[in-house]
């Protein structure tokens, strides 16, 4: 698996049933069949940089901040492409640290969703907070985390 | 720019600002928090002292903030896309009644239930939003770039304002 530059032709892999915004966005289970799925937009300016990997899925990292040398990553993964969470999740952190030079990353979680934290904790990430009510999930709100990583140069 | 009363009552001995929270506009918001200078660092994620007031502007217009004047303090709010119900608020000073005074508005215009702060450490906003009854609830590390080294980021959260009148 390799991360490359996002194409006009990779849209199909910018929509899903996850969260919106999830660090790791696993196809939610429970998700309503006439729900709209999620949908990623294709970067515009440098606020944003969307990465492939073909036929798995994508990492976007959003908010990009040059002077605090931080991003806010999400991952969304194909139905069929779980089992490449783990090494998707590497390949982000490492063009967000070496290639994008950045200082920290970090992402939103939510619990309810039953998350892969063991995939982000392994991948150096830590829960650094929780914020009550933070996300509407399933017809109420739900508490969402956000995970971090910094770069010790 | 139009008063916005946050209290029942207004005693007439009072002065106005200490009872109203007054909406400014991108381009006074941003002559506002620049007027704050250290006081307004991670307003909003904003910067006054390193960005200039057309920026600021655009800034608060890109995140869809509402800034508020009360007295000499400057509050401030955005919507949490995910989540309408909760946003995150910020304030340039220690005091509790312009927070109180936001989050009143908040409540009753925008329909809020919930509330987030991010406050750089060691910052006097943090006092402000602990007097409303919010607590802390994370430390984002190394979130902060300032004066050539990385500096945390405090999350506060809090509900419903306690305090109505």
């Amino acid at each position: 698996m390799r991360l490359r530059g996002y194409r006009d032709s990779d849209r199909d892999l910018l929509a899903g049933h996850w969260l919106p915004g999830e660090l790791i966005g696993l196809p939610l289970t429970d998700r309503p069949p006439l729900a709209e799925p999620t949908t990623v937009s294709a970067p515009v300016d440098d606020r944003a940089e969307l990465c492939v990997a073909d036929g798995i899925g994508f990492a976007r990292f959003a908010e990009v901040d040059w002077v605090h040398r931080r991003a806010r990553l999400e991952i969304g993964l194909r139905p069929d492409a779980a089992d490449a969470a783990e090494q998707l999740v590497g390949l982000a952190v490492e063009h967000g640290l070496r290639v994008l030079n950045l200082h920290r990353v970090h992402g939103w979680v939510t619990p309810a969703t039953t998350p892969r934290t063991d995939i982000l904790a392994r991948a150096g990430f830590q829960r650094e907070a929780v914020l009550p009510d933070g996300a509407w999930h399933a017809g109420r709100a739900v508490d969402r985390e956000i995970w971090g990583m910094v770069r010790h140069d | 720019m139009t008063d916005l009363s946050t209290t029942q009552s207004t005693h007439l001995s009072q002065p106005a600002e200490s009872t109203t929270i007054q909406p400014l506009d991108p381009t006074d918001a941003a002559t506002a928090l620049h007027a704050a200078g250290k006081a307004a660092r991670g307003f909003l994620g904003l910067d006054p002292v390193t960005q200039n007031e057309p920026l600021l502007a655009a800034e608060l217009v890109r995140l869809n903030a509402m800034v508020f004047r009360y007295g000499d303090t400057v509050v401030g709010y955005v919507p949490n896309t995910g989540q309408p119900r909760q946003g995150e608020v910020a304030t340039t000073s220690a005091k509790t009644e312009p927070v109180r005074a936001l989050l009143a508005f908040l409540d009753a215009y925008r329909r809020c239930t919930s509330f987030v702060a991010m406050v750089p450490a060691g910052a006097q906003a943090g006092t402000a939003f602990t007097g409303c009854g919010f607590s802390q609830v994370g430390t984002l590390r190394g979130h902060r770039f300032q004066s050539g080294g990385y500096h945390d980021v405090l999350v506060y959260a809090g509900g419903k304002p306690s305090c109505h009148s």
